[in-house]
């Protein structure tokens, strides 16, 4: 049965560059962000309207964003300075400022590249790759009060805690309805896909929060009535996946769309694009410093090295997404030249392999000449962990 | 590869080298400059024939301006990197691995050895003797191959680990300034947690950016990082490491860098080259006091070569195989270059480059606490810094310098130079009309591609 709710949230998602549009007419301006540690609440607290800026997907705009930064950069960069090159995306021509993070050297590359070329206003909040260093998160939360202050300036008033504590608190509401929702679709005769919450989850960095916050609640409502108690637990011989690696932006549905295509089901992510930015974000001071600190404890992007692989929080919250979620394989998604993940491909293989757990690396880009050879592969992967599977359910019986 | 087809020093040069310098070591000791001559003329050919190698256009063959005793130390300084680098391991100096391009004060001041990739490369081929050119180039690519495969096929710097884990060389620690000349370098460190060598010290020496050095919070920050370094490589040298130790080292670097300074403003100020291009660079790149992994005896080489360069320039010496009035390039980006030989064949000459020397260039305040100093002027490389302020650097270097083209090489897989790479060049010719190219080089064999050098030629044609 569908859920009356999303078919609501994707026509809001039609009407909002227009809304947006209207909203900046009269005096509002909107603040596009991306990176990983960019702390939302602080832009959403002075007044602005925040949109994240992840977009993929398409390879033209790929082969654009090269010729301003070059052809060594991830798809996703290029994509991001390829769509600012042409400007006919409908919000990122309502974008007024830029918030960027340096989480990523690319991301931050890709900050001046956008700034000098297409003459932006952008802000960038430096990132310590020491961020497990008692001195990195001081560092982090000096940078966090000058991030706060550059946007001060540009809003034209001075940031009310009062307003920065309501907004974390609307923003927490969010995350804890995102991860109950999240729950449902990896559960036994689920209600909803995972392919559905992810849009979902993504339709949050363009809407209204407030409004948005109030479709979350409706669409909890509707999952609850539809299933009251949601078990996950293996069906079978499903082929439950679990999607690893580099960013899916809105736009990009290749992967997701061949795993699906050949009879996986994804149950699980720890993508930053998914479900793993809202997990865990745990704020304790209302202060700009105190709400980046808390994006910056969160599991670890894989943009910041960390030195040592025993007690590497990243790993650790796969292994428990792995088990919360049921899954029983792992697809590592790597986008070319995106070395925070690419870097870490083998070694992520290695460390789940001693867990048993089946591992595929794929590694593509937005063009779509590697469809047929992905789907060959992910249709193998998705065969064998399902045979996998039943062959356990036949040992068991 | 037979004797016969190795390059042999000139017998006649051999009394007027051993009348030069000795190169004083930092233990102490020192080659005199007939130790010099009697290694590169009997013992190197032996041990490392592949140096010797007489084709043209390989990357790494040595300089023939034999009047020039900087050419034939430098090298002596390479080829014998394995034994010294050992010795001095032995006699408790840690060695550390660093990036090219970031200055090495603070590990040297805690009693290390901060080697770049180029020369911890140089100490692991040293450790392999005997081998002729092409067997040097298959083993170093079979070496590079490990690294893809422990790492990723898409990583230009890999910090070092198919040397460090993967071939078994005795470094004591990974920790190089994770600056934005490189992205890779940092994932690089990390990679080293899943190799075999588990008592490997590891360490970023996280640079923060944007504005930087204007950020008090940003240099505070630099501090504790170097703090933390220079304890951690204490540690391992069992020594206690104190502020003096830094100022002493900053004063005897600083040294280094007036002198890289001078030379260059000598080498500019001459009517024609006084040394070809690869002199010229390897001369210049010691100012960083980095190259040879013992900076006192790369301060005795930059000391000599003063002088001869002086000399020439006063008497209007020409470098040999330099035309009259050659095409003068400037050189930006990082890790790689084009092959001097072919450039000097092409009628032109490198006349400078941005990478090494940015650092060389920014003196560090020898008054007043000089871990604040160090971090200051380190956060303020101008390589570093945003794309406009950068662009004023270079120009600055390219009318100091005299170019007539700026060519931006960078490495196949390196994302960050490339990705500044059109920016600066368009800033540069906004400014200053000065031709520009860009290139993305392959650093995968002894020699370059005729595709690359066919538009080096072309652009130097045109211009």
């Amino acid at each position: 049965m569908p859920i009356k709710t999303l078919e609501v949230i994707r026509k809001r998602l039609e009407e909002r560059p227009a809304e947006l549009r209207k909203l900046r007419e009269s005096g509002q301006k909107v603040v596009g962000w991306t990176g990983y540690n960019v702390p939302e609440e602080i832009i959403y607290a002075l007044g602005f309207i925040p949109i994240r800026i992840a977009i993929g997907g398409d390879d033209r705009l790929v082969e654009v964003g090269g010729r301003y930064a070059s052809s060594k950069n991830c798809v996703f960069i290029r994509e991001i300075v390829g769509v600012f090159s042409e400007n006919e995306d409908p919000y990122i021509q309502q974008t007024d400022i830029l918030a960027f993070d340096a989480t990523c050297l690319q991301n931050f590359r890709a900050a001046e590249v956008i700034e000098y070329y297409f003459k932006k206003d952008v802000i960038v909040l430096g990132v310590p790759r020491n961020f497990y260093w008692e001195e990195g998160k001081e560092y982090f939360g000096k940078e966090a009060d000058e991030f706060a202050r550059l946007l001060e300036e540009r809003a034209g008033v001075a940031l009310d805690l009062a307003k920065l504590g309501e907004s974390v608190a609307l923003y927490n509401d969010i995350r804890k309805t995102l991860k109950s929702i999240y729950t449902f679709q990896a559960a036994k005769d689920n209600v909803i896909s995972w392919v559905e919450v992810f849009d979902l989850i993504q339709a949050g960095d363009l809407l209204d929060k407030k409004e948005y916050l109030s479709l979350l609640h409706e669409t909890l409502a509707e999952l609850r009535a539809l299933q009251h108690n949601p078990i996950i637990e293996v069906d079978g011989s499903e082929g439950r996946i679990f999607i690893s690696g580099s960013l899916i932006p809105r736009g990009d549905r290749k992967l997701i769309s061949i795993i699906t295509s050949v009879g996986g089901r994804i149950v699980g992510d720890d993508i930053w694009t998914g479900i793993l930015p809202h997990l865990d974000l745990e704020i304790k001071e209302i202060s700009p410093a105190g709400v980046a600190l808390g994006y910056l404890n969160r599991t670890p992007h894989a943009a910041l090295p960390y030195l040592d692989l025993e007690s590497d929080r990243r790993l650790k919250k796969l292994h428990e997404l792995l088990g919360e979620f049921k899954a029983q394989g792992v697809i590592y998604h790597t986008l070319r030249y995106c070395d925070p993940f690419t870097f870490k491909a083998k070694e992520t293989k290695d460390v789940l392999a001693k867990s048993d757990i089946p591992v595929l690396e794929i590694h593509t880009e937005y063009a779509g000449s590697d469809y047929e050879a992905l789907r060959t592969r992910l249709e193998a992967f998705v065969e064998m962990i399902k045979i996998k599977a039943e062959s356990a359910a036949e040992v068991i019986v | 590869m037979a004797n016969t087809d190795l390059y042999e020093y000139p017998q006649e040069l051999r009394e007027e080298f051993e009348a030069t310098e000795a190169i004083q070591f930092r233990d102490g000791s020192q080659a005199t400059a007939a130790d010099v001559w009697h290694y590169m003329t009997e013992v190197a050919p032996k041990k490392y024939p592949y140096a010797y190698t007489q084709r043209k256009y390989v990357d790494g063959r040595m300089s023939r301006d034999i009047h020039l005793p900087s050419a034939i130390k430098h090298n002596y300084l390479l080829l014998t990197m394995n034994d010294r680098i050992n010795k001095s391991r032995e006699n408790g100096s840690p060695v550390i691995f660093v990036q090219g391009g970031q200055s090495v004060d603070p590990y040297y001041a805690a009693g290390g050895i901060a080697l770049r990739p180029a020369s911890v490369g140089m100490w692991s081929r040293g450790r392999h003797e005997g081998l002729g050119l092409n067997e040097e180039v298959v083993r170093r690519h079979k070496q590079k191959e490990k690294a893809y495969h422990a790492i990723s096929f898409e990583a230009c710097q890999t910090a070092g680990y198919e040397t460090i884990q993967e071939g078994g060389l005795p470094v004591d620690m990974v920790a190089p300034f994770t600056c934005l000349r490189c992205s890779d370098i940092s994932y690089g460190v990390e990679a080293h947690r899943h190799g075999p060598n588990k008592t490997l010290k590891l360490m970023n020496i996280d640079y923060p950016m944007r504005h930087q050095a204007d950020k008090q919070w940003a240099v505070e920050y630099f501090v504790q990082n170097l703090r933390r370094l220079t304890s951690q490589i204490g540690k391992i040298a069992g020594r206690e490491v104190t502020d003096d130790d830094l100022s002493k080292e900053i004063r005897l670097h600083n040294e280094g860098r007036r002198l890289a300074i001078d030379i260059a403003e000598l080498w500019w100020s001459a009517d024609v080259p006084p040394t070809n291009g690869l002199d010229r660079r390897h001369i210049l790149q010691m100012g960083g006091m980095e190259i040879h992994g013992d900076p006192s005896a790369s301060l005795t080489i930059l000391r000599e070569s003063k002088a001869y360069i002086s000399e020439r320039v006063k008497n209007g010496i020409k470098a040999e195989g330099v035309v009259d009035k050659p095409v003068r390039l400037f050189i930006c980006g990082s890790c790689v270059r084009p092959n001097d030989f072919r450039i000097e064949e092409a009628g032109a000459i490198i006349v400078g480059n941005d990478n090494h020397w940015s650092d060389i260039c920014t003196l560090v305040k020898e008054d007043g606490d000089p871990y604040r100093n160090l971090a200051h002027a380190i956060l303020s490389y101008p390589y570093e810094q945003s794309v406009e302020l950068r662009a004023a650097w270079t120009i600055e270097q390219l009318k100091k310098s005299g170019a007539d083209g700026v060519l931006f090489l960078y490495q196949w897989g390196c994302n960050t130079q490339s990705a500044v790479a059109r920016m600066l060049c368009d800033a540069i010719k906004r400014d200053t009309g000065i031709p520009t190219m860009i290139i993305e080089q392959h650093e995968g064999g002894s020699e370059q591609s005729e595709q690359l050098l066919n538009r080096i030629n072309a652009f130097i044609e045109m211009i």
